[in-house]
């Protein structure tokens, strides 16, 4: 039996640098699918997707919002072909109810130890129109390494350097931000995956360098504390969002491997200036990520938020505008004041103003948005604050016998495609 | 951040119900039966301690819920949702009040449509 698992594409924002990461939750479902199941995997944002016959079931993993409507068009052109079609991934969470109407199977919550009962079904011709797993979260015990075999990984490299694979420490978050879908997403309450198996997956990872995708490693010191320990062996380099900043915790994560984090930057207060300078003098470098639009913020605001994110020296920055993904509370808090104009889900992409804001029109919000890009990257672009964090990572790895090479077969292609040179 | 004692005055109880997907969910509640003979339910989103579905995204199934275990009238029924000052520095957790009224379509509330009461206004509302 031949499984064909789709990613969808999606329009990245214009303007900015467009790199692809291999996608985490079709490799993280994949390992799920019963041994007997042949999977071939497609991401349709780096390689050309052929809808035909030859597949007996169709599974399309979701996302991103701005993936939906391109998930639910796939999947109509499937069922045209007479295949079955099951959607699954945290946008089809978020826009299950639409789903429904283009799959014919919608798969809620996470997958483990869940799997088998679908394939079984399929195999009966008895698929379920929904598997509701919502807050029934699986034993963490149960979540093995991914499979990650099923991603074609040429197409994960840009002119010979290997972008980084993604991997998960813990699911949830015991917070509920303004903008975030966890709650909804059965995510409430912090779930960390035993450090024994953790380590079990990052040994068998080919990539030295990863992104940790986890919502925040910041929820349970100890926890936290001794993942960083049990990592060092492993001289892996790693992206993450939000670590503690506390002193014993940021000197661990040094020697774990912490290349740079992501950091919420959202005012101009002393605390996110002390915190930036905490993760600077333990060598981790810091990628702000600033939320434009929201009721606290005047045009005036902005403007002194992008000079303070100079000032305090980000390594990068990357802006957004507020997305009100539905079952967030922005999009509650929204609604009710009937401020969204834009239900399109493909232009929820966070660089597009879907609402209007409270200080300024929708128009002046997208004007400041391309203001935050430009100002902040006027001395030294994206690409060249990039190249410096990874000269960084680089002579990390020559210095701890890590680096591996630039593939030189791949040197004239960057994402699958050919690079075209000017001379 | 925990919930603001202070916002007990608008509530008496929780309240479970069943959310999307059925997710186990709960609110804060406080109902009671005005002077003039009309029922005024006030649901508190109370965040953390809510393990599902919030109140504004649930609102009209959730006013349809407890309209019947008010036993009254619909057009006799009054539904505010209310969200607790949470202590944050963040404009968006701080307390609020709507008013919503829905359609009802012979069985159950539809079309919800919000409008801001300031505090004053909810406890005018209470005293009728």
């Amino acid at each position: 039996m031949k499984f064909k698992l789709i990613y969808p594409r999606w329009e990245k924002l214009e303007g900015q640098t467009t790199f692809y990461l291999p996608p985490h939750g079709p490799v993280v479902m994949a390992a799920e699918i019963p041994d007997d199941v042949e999977v071939e995997f497609t991401d349709e944002n780096v390689e050309e997707l052929v809808i035909d016959g030859n597949c007996d079931f169709v599974g399309i993993s979701t996302m991103l919002t701005t993936q939906v409507k391109r998930g639910w068009q796939i999947a109509d052109q499937y069922r045209a072909l007479g295949k079955k079609v099951i959607m699954g991934g945290i946008s089809t969470m978020l826009h299950a109810e639409e789903a429904m109407l283009h799959a014919d199977s919608v798969f809620l919550g996470e997958v483990e130890g869940r799997l088998k009962q679908v394939f079984d079904d399929f195999k009966k011709n008895d698929l379920k129109k929904i598997y509701n797993f919502l807050n029934k979260p699986p034993d963490m015990n149960l979540i093995g390494p991914a499979r990650r075999d099923i991603l074609k990984k040429d197409l994960y490299y840009h002119k010979g350097f290997r972008m980084v694979d993604l991997f998960h420490a813990s699911r949830g978050c015991i917070y509920d931000c303004y903008p975030c879908a966890v709650r909804y997403l059965g995510g409430r309450g912090f779930r960390p995956r035993p450090i024994d198996r953790v380590v079990e997956e990052l040994s068998q990872m080919d990539n030295n360098r990863l992104f940790i995708v986890d919502n925040s490693l910041a929820l349970d010191t100890q926890w936290e504390k001794d993942l960083f320990k049990a990592m060092i062996p492993l001289k892996k380099k790693w992206v993450s969002h939000t670590i503690e900043d506390k002193d014993e915790v940021l000197d661990l994560a040094a020697q774990a491997g912490a290349w740079y984090v992501y950091q919420a930057v959202f005012d101009t207060s002393d605390y996110i200036k002390n915190r930036i300078k905490q993760y600077h003098n333990y060598g981790i470098a810091v990628e702000g990520t600033i939320l434009l639009g929201l009721d606290n913020q005047t045009e005036d605001d902005i403007k002194r938020l992008v000079d303070f994110l100079l000032e305090i020296e980000l390594d990068l920055a990357e802006f957004t505008v507020l997305a009100p993904f539905p079952h967030t509370k922005a999009y509650s808090d929204l609604l009710k004041q009937g401020r969204i104009f834009d239900t399109d889900w493909n232009h929820y992409n966070a660089g597009k103003v879907v609402y209007h804001p409270k200080h300024m029109s929708a128009d002046r919000l997208q004007e400041l948005y391309q203001y935050a890009w430009d100002t902040f990257y006027k001395d030294e672009p994206q690409t060249m604050k990039m190249f410096n964090l990874i000269n960084t990572v680089v002579s990390r790895e020559v210095a701890d016998g890590t680096y591996a090479p630039r593939r030189r077969d791949l040197a004239n292609e960057s994402f699958g495609k050919k690079v075209i040179t000017v001379s | 951040m925990d919930i603001n004692p202070e916002f007990n005055k608008y509530m008496d109880r929780y309240f479970d119900f069943l959310g999307y997907w059925e997710s186990p969910s709960r609110c804060g509640l406080k109902t009671i039966k005005r002077k003039d003979g009309k029922r005024l339910a006030i649901a508190t989103e109370i965040y953390r301690q809510n393990p599902g579905t919030a109140v504004t995204e649930w609102c009209a199934p959730l006013a349809t819920q407890v309209l019947a275990e008010q036993k009254c009238n619909p057009a006799d029924f009054i539904f505010i949702e209310h969200t607790p000052d949470m202590g944050s520095k963040l404009a968006f957790y701080e307390e609020t009040f709507d008013l919503v009224n829905f359609h009802w379509d012979g069985d159950k509330f539809i079309d919800p449509q919000w409008k801001r009461l300031s505090p004053p206004e909810v406890d005018r509302l209470l005293e009728l």
